[in-house]
């Protein structure tokens, strides 16, 4: 399936207005603005995510996912590069917490704020598609991007279907770069990226929800 | 001389949203577009604008890199800035500047008020 450039467009805008509502959320915990990189969007087989992840980060991936069911149904993806989970915690907690501390706390922390930004993002993406959807819980992850990206742990993928075929899935691709403003003068970013994967099914609702949308115009 | 209002977007749809809306409420005023902040500086110096509607987060220079450059060299313009960066301190730099900040998703109604208002 593929989305023209301006239900492309469409969707960007919809993430960009998302991805302003989770920085908000993020602003208001770390007490420092959060700058925010233009959002880069793909949609891609869930072989090529695979591929996009990896060449952002070939080490184990620290991660919190959402899922989310209803008109919509997907998963999504906060993933934190290599070394950047233990950052934001240092960033939330304070500098002068020990290592220690940080690492017992990292899971707690890290989920309590891929929470908030996948929330505030889904909430806002969703609002604006006039889709409903309910989230289940967030999950903390640490696992290597194959492992992470893999389809069949996710509610999403009906690996039980007899004409299901994880070649055929696809994926949001979105690259979400924040950072807070004095890591951005000291070159050592807070960074994160959302991905988004849905089923062939949910890419084809949305595919009509954007259509519907755009013919307004 | 009928009024006119540039939009800078890099949005296609939110040009389009944004368009749309004027054309309903205030018919009379000419749409001007641009996609990039370098393309609205080109639009302001080349047509009469009396306001500008302009996105933060674009390509190439920012929205609010935009709005200091045009104030400096149009300061007869009025600037909203319409973004979806919400944060305090976003907000903070655009009334430091004397200019609207718009919060998308854009509305007819946060439209319509930001530009009626004095």
């Amino acid at each position: 399936m593929e989305l023209s450039d301006l239900e492309q467009d469409a969707l960007k805008e919809f993430f960009n207005m998302g991805l302003g509502m989770a920085a908000d959320s993020l602003s208001q915990m770390v007490k420092k603005e959060i700058l925010l990189s233009l959002p880069q969007l793909a949609v891609v087989s869930h072989r090529r995510a695979v591929e996009l992840v990896n060449h952002q980060d070939e080490d184990r991936l620290v991660a919190v996912r959402q899922n989310f069911l209803g008109e919509l149904s997907g998963t999504a993806l906060l993933i934190f590069p290599g070394g950047k989970s233990l950052e934001l915690v240092r960033t939330l907690l304070g500098e002068n917490m020990p290592l220690e501390a940080l690492t017992e706390l990292e899971q707690e922390t890290l989920l309590d704020v891929g929470n908030v930004i996948l929330n505030a993002f889904l909430s806002s993406f969703t609002q604006m598609m006039n889709l409903d959807f309910e989230f289940e819980a967030a999950e903390f992850l640490k696992a290597n991007c194959e492992a992470l990206l893999d389809l069949s742990a996710h509610r999403i993928a009906f690996p039980n279907k007899p004409d299901w075929n994880e070649a055929d899935e696809q994926a949001f691709f979105l690259m979400m770069d924040f950072k807070t403003e004095d890591e951005e003068q000291a070159h050592n970013s807070l960074q994160g990226y959302v991905v988004l994967l849905f089923s062939k099914e949910a890419m084809e609702i949305l595919k009509k929800e954007l259509e519907r949308i755009l013919s307004q115009f | 001389m009928s009024k006119s209002i540039l939009i800078v977007d890099d949005s296609s749809l939110a040009r389009m949203m944004m368009k749309n809306i004027i054309s309903q409420s205030f018919s009379e005023w000419k749409i001007i577009e641009a996609n990039n902040g370098d393309e609205g500086m080109k639009q302001a110096d080349n047509n009469h604008v009396d306001m500008a509607l302009i996105d933060f987060n674009m390509p190439g220079m920012n929205g609010i890199d935009l709005s200091a450059q045009l104030l400096e060299k149009h300061p007869e313009i009025k600037i909203h800035l319409v973004t979806a960066n919400i944060q305090e301190k976003m907000r903070q730099r655009a009334e430091a500047m004397g200019i609207g900040f718009i919060m998308k998703p854009i509305s007819k109604d946060k439209l319509v008020l930001a530009m009626t208002a004095n």
